[in-house]
């Protein structure tokens, strides 16, 4: 019999598959987990400390930088809930551009997921087929707000910019050619044994497990919740829109990449309708103080952003910065159940598992 | 095996088509108009408001007023105006509060340096940054 003993092994935070600066600390048993520690913070820039010396319009470049790689649902929670308190009235058209941009930044989160997804389990090709697509919808946003990655294209009131001419209909182009590619990319991995094999069982959990873990998002819904907050508790305008919320009972990462890249297809169909129906013309900015001051008391909204429930909540002693805000980031929640998922699996499920978990460690850190 | 070999032609299939890269830096990167780069400042057109230096998120903008050298006029001219790029993080929001255009955004990202130094931009390097400039300012 061959003689093992326990090992320590340090993961991260330079692991290529941590996706950030992600640490883990494990104690292995020849190849088998038998405890996992996760250590974060190595991201961590204070964002709710700092943005209680700044005015909340100041605050919104800070909110990009959280979850970077769809910084317009961020922007839109902070201003949402700034609106909430301010009982502002956002004029149609902006909202209608702030869905278009969200459901974009949507597709290009799922993108980016599904890309490096697959390249931590060994397939090099999908992430150069995502990231072409990724790159037109950055090159859109680019147009829109002037900036790839960190937009800061919304204000309290609306958004900064209109749409550029024929940008609507550069958009709505962009919708056909999406729904044909996704097709490609079903062929090129959804079907392949090796992939299946590898995902199929793995980092498997049930319905209560995700509700007590706090889950949300993809990571709830593969598990047969149907909840999302744009069809549960619709905000901006998202009950003019006839879409499905995918769902999957395996509550396996096969699940959670099925209902991610079912949720591309959904996203599709919102911004087919929100270009049909884009009002031809309207403001962009509600009537808005110069100098932003939310009235004493305090609120909490919360929004389907692509990684989960984002939530915002703002303590405002009615002055110009706020007294307290806070941001339920849901990698952060998503993570916690991490190290359940990877007792007894094996170190390459490991990286299968974290993979699946869609996490964002500017967004985990804060 | 079924799936690998469909997946296979896809992969063939894509082979042959139009390369999707772009050749920076062999040739320029083409950026939309709205491409927030590099600040230009006008020194003229400057009221010394402040107004940029409050309304930064990071504060990195430092700058001082001296009086007019016409004693007729009234109010400031700009005097120094300095801009930290190592910790601009090129947000707009000084080109969106500034009441005459006077800094506005260019095209230009090319900021590398071999020194920390050297990101400390002055007035004359900001007014000379003039290529590329933004056409329309505001929505």
């Amino acid at each position: 019999m061959l003689r093992t003993e326990e090992m320590l092994l340090n993961v991260g935070p330079q692991h290529p598959s941590t996706h950030g600066v992600f640490r883990l600390v494990l104690k292995i048993d020849g190849e088998i987990i038998k405890e996992a520690k996760p250590v974060i913070g190595y991201l961590h820039r204070g964002t709710e400390k700092l943005a209680e010396d700044l005015q909340y319009t100041q605050i919104i470049p800070y909110t990009d930088r959280m979850d970077y790689v769809s910084a317009m649902t961020n922007n839109y929670v902070l201003c949402h809930a700034v609106e909430t308190m301010m009982d502002i009235k956002v004029p149609e058209r902006a909202e209608y551009l702030r869905v278009i941009a969200m459901e974009l930044g949507r597709v290009a989160s799922h993108l980016v997921w599904w890309g490096t997804y697959l390249l931590d389990l060994g397939a090099t090709s999908p992430l150069l087929y995502a990231f072409r697509e990724r790159e037109m919808i950055i090159n859109l946003l680019n147009e829109l707000s002037g900036a790839r990655l960190t937009f800061n294209y919304m204000r309290v009131g609306g958004v900064k910019w209109d749409a550029p001419e024929g940008w609507i209909e550069k958009v709505a182009e962009f919708i056909p050619y999406m729904r044909e590619q996704l097709k490609g990319y079903h062929t090129l991995v959804t079907g392949n044994e090796i992939f299946l094999n590898r995902v199929k069982g793995i980092g498997k959990y049930t319905k209560e497990e995700a509700i007590n873990f706090s889950l949300s998002g993809a990571n709830l819904r593969c598990t047969g919740v149907k909840w999302d907050l744009r069809k549960n508790e619709p905000y901006s305008i998202y009950d003019r829109f006839d879409f499905d919320v995918p769902v999957q009972d395996g509550g396996d990462a096969w699940a959670r990449y099925q209902v991610r890249l079912a949720e591309i297809e959904e996203s599709l169909k919102i911004l087919e309708q929100a270009c049909e129906q884009f009002p031809a013309e309207g403001d962009i900015l509600a009537k808005v103080p110069k100098i932003i001051k939310a009235p004493k008391g305090e609120a909490f909204v919360r929004i389907e952003s692509p990684r989960g429930e984002i939530g915002c909540y703002i303590a405002s002693d009615g002055k110009k910065e706020p007294y307290r805000l806070k941001f339920r980031r849901p990698s952060f929640y998503n993570l916690q159940i991490l190290p359940k998922l990877l007792e007894g699996e094996s170190i390459a499920n490991l990286i299968s598992i974290l993979g699946a978990v869609d996490i964002i460690l500017g967004e985990v850190d804060g | 095996m079924l799936g690998l070999a469909k997946g296979l032609k896809y992969t063939l299939k894509n082979l042959t088509r139009e390369k999707p890269t772009y050749e920076y830096p062999h040739e320029p990167l083409p950026l939309p108009d709205r491409f927030r780069g590099i600040q230009k400042f006008y020194p003229e057109k400057c009221i010394v408001c402040n107004q940029c230096a409050n309304i930064c998120p990071t504060d990195c903008i430092q700058l001082t007023g001296k009086k007019h050298p016409d004693p007729a006029k009234k109010g400031k001219i700009i005097d120094t105006y300095d801009i930290n790029f190592e910790i601009c993080i090129l947000c707009d929001l000084c080109t969106e509060v500034c009441p005459t255009e006077a800094i506005i955004m260019t095209n230009n990202f090319e900021l590398s340096e071999y020194s920390r130094d050297e990101l400390f931009k002055n007035l004359e390097w900001l007014d000379e940054n003039d290529e590329n400039i933004r056409k329309v300012n505001k929505a």
